[in-house]
C-alpha cells in the first residue's frame, strides 16, 4: 500500500466534518473521491499532506507526495520559470533536472511562451497549469490533486488524463478529488465522501 | 538547513519585493511628503527636550522644525519597515505553507524574509538619513542612521508579529498605522511627553528608545549607546514573538 488513511476524525467547533474515514490507494492506481460542496474533500487532503492536524485517524504515505491545491497557490510577483527554480530548491532537484522537468511540464501543457511572465498577468487557466506543474515536476510516487482541472481548456483536460494514464503506468498512485466526476470509467475506484465517512 | 535553499528564497523574496509598485511609491514619497510638511508648516521656535533615556534632569533646546524633522524621519521609518514587513509574513503565508510542505523547513523561509528585512531596513534608514539631513543638519549623521535602523528594527518586527497574527492585510495595516501614531506620532513627540502623566507606559512603547537615541545623535554630543541597546532588546523581544508564531503557523502534522 502507498497511501492509507485509517478513521479519520475532523470537527470544526461542534461541526464534524470527518467521521472516520478510511480508504487506501495502491501503486499504479487512481482513486476518486468525490462529494458535495463543503463535504470535507478538501479538509480530508489537508490532513493527508500534514496541513491541517485530525481529531483522530492515522495517515501512512510510503513515498514522496505531490499535493495540487484547489485554488493556484502561487506567488503573484514571480514568473512561471521562478516558480520551477523555487520549487526546485524545495524538492532538491538540481539544475539539469529541473531544467529538464520545467521544459516537459510547460510543453505539456501549452503554457511555454509564458515562461516570463508575472504570475498576476496569467489567465486563471494557465494559473491553473502552473498549479498543477509544480505538484507534478519531481515525479512523485503519490500525485494528490484537489480539483486539478478546474478551469482547463478542453486539450489540456485530454493532455491531463493522457499524462495521468503515462503516470500510472510509472506506477504512481493518484488521488484525484471533485465535486464533479464525469468520466467514472477512468478510474480504479471512486469514493463518496458522505456525512463524514467514504462509501 | 540549506544554504542553497536559503540563497534562492532570498533571491526570490527581493524580487517580489522590488516587483511590488504600492511599496517603491511609498518608499520614494512618504519621507518626502512628510518631511516637505514639516518644512512648510512648523515654525523655528526653542523647545525643551528631556533626554529621559540619559536621565530624568538631561534636557537640551532644539527648535520645534528640528525636533519635527526627526520625529517624522523616525514614523516614517518605523511605518514603512512595519508595513514592508507585514506584507513578507502576510502575503505569501499560503504558498509558503505549500514550499513548506514541498521540502522547504520553516526556518529556511524564516532566514530568508529576515535577512530580505534586514537589508530593506538598511536602506530605507539611509534613505531618510541622507533625506533628513538634506531638509535640516543632523550632527551626527551616521549614529542617527543607526537609531533610524533601530526604529526599522523594532517595528520591521512588530510588523512581523502582526503579520503572523492577523491574516487580512486591511486589520495589519491598521494595527500597524495605530500604533505608529500613537507612539512615535503622538506619545514620544516632546509637547506631550515632556508634561505628560505615567511616563512610564510610554518609556515602555517600541519608539521610546529609539526615538530617544535620534534625537541625541541628531543634536548632542551624548552617547547614544544605552537607547541603542535597549532598542535592540525591545526588537529582539518582537523578533522572538514573531518567529514563535511563524513557525506556528507554518508548522506541518505529519
Amino acid at each position: 500500500m502507498i497511501l492509507e488513511v485509517r478513521d479519520m476524525f475532523k470537527s470544526f467547533g461542534k461541526k464534524e466534518v470527518l467521521k472516520g474515514a478510511s480508504f487506501s490507494a495502491e501503486p499504479g492506481s487512481l482513486v476518486g473521491i468525490v462529494g458535495e460542496n463543503g463535504s470535507g474533500k478538501s479538509t480530508l487532503l489537508k490532513i493527508i499532506v500534514g496541513e491541517w492536524r485530525s481529531d483522530r485517524g492515522e495517515v501512512i504515505l510510503n513515498g514522496s507526495v505531490g499535493y495540487c491545491p484547489q485554488r493556484p497557490t502561487l506567488f503573484e510577483q514571480l514568473t512561471v520559470k521562478e516558480h520551477f527554480q523555487y520549487f526546485s530548491a524545495a524538492y532538491s532537484l538540481d539544475e539539469t533536472r529541473w531544467q529538464n522537468r520545467f521544459k516537459q511540464l510547460t510543453e505539456l501543457f501549452g503554457y511555454t511562451r509564458y515562461e516570463n511572465e508575472r504570475v498576476s498577468h496569467l489567465s486563471g487557466g494557465t494559473q491553473q497549469k502552473l498549479n498543477l506543474s509544480l505538484a507534478l515536476f519531481h515525479q512523485p510516487r503519490i500525485l494528490i490533486l484537489d480539483e486539478p482541472y478546474a478551469g482547463f481548456d478542453w486539450d489540456t483536460y485530454l493532455k491531463f488524463w493522457e499524462h495521468t494514464h503515462y503516470l500510472l503506468t510509472e506506477g504512481c498512485a493518484i488521488l484525484v478529488v471533485t465535486h464533479l466526476l464525469s468520466e467514472k470509467d477512468r478510474f480504479d475506484r471512486i469514493y463518496e465522501l458522505k456525512n463524514g465517512v467514504l462509501i | 538547513m540549506s544554504i542553497k535553499r536559503i540563497l534562492i528564497s532570498i533571491s526570490m523574496v527581493m524580487r517580489m519585493l522590488v516587483r511590488r509598485r504600492i511599496i517603491l511609491i511609498l518608499l520614494g514619497v512618504i519621507p518626502l511628503v512628510f518631511l516637505s510638511i514639516v518644512e512648510l508648516t512648523t515654525s523655528d521656535r526653542i523647545l525643551p527636550f528631556r533626554l529621559a533615556s540619559l536621565d530624568e534632569e538631561v534636557f537640551i533646546n532644539i527648535s520645534e522644525k528640528g525636533i519635527s524633522f526627526v520625529f517624522f524621519a523616525v514614523s516614517c521609518a518605523g511605518f514603512l519597515v512595519s508595513f514592508i514587513a507585514l506584507n513578507l509574513i502576510q502575503r505569501n503565508s499560503a504558498v509558503n505553507r505549500r514550499l513548506i510542505i514541498c521540502g522547504y523547513k520553516p526556518q529556511e523561509l524564516l532566514i530568508s524574509v529576515l535577512f530580505s528585512l534586514l537589508m530593506i531596513i538598511l536602506l530605507i534608514a539611509g534613505y531618510i538619513g541622507l533625506l533628513t539631513n538634506i531638509f535640516y543638519e543632523i550632527d551626527h549623521l551616521l549614529s542617527f542612521i543607526v537609531s533610524l535602523a533601530l526604529i526599522g528594527f523594532v517595528y520591521g518586527c512588530y510588523g512581523l508579529t502582526i503579520g503572523s497574527l492577523v491574516n487580512r492585510e486591511l486589520e495589519g495595516i491598521l494595527l500597524i498605522v495605530l500604533l505608529v501614531n500613537i507612539d512615535v506620532g503622538w506619545l514620544q513627540n516632546p509637547l506631550f511627553y515632556a508634561d505628560a502623566q505615567n511616563q512610564l507606559i510610554i518609556e515602555m512603547l517600541p519608539a521610546y528608545y529609539p526615538s530617544q537615541a535620534g534625537i541625541i545623535s541628531a543634536f548632542t554630543n551624548y552617547s547614544s549607546a544605552l537607547a541603542l541597546g535597549k532598542s535592540i532588546l525591545y526588537g529582539a523581544t518582537f523578533l522572538i514573538v514573531s518567529m514563535a508564531l511563524f513557525h506556528h503557523k507554518m508548522r506541518l502534522f505529519k
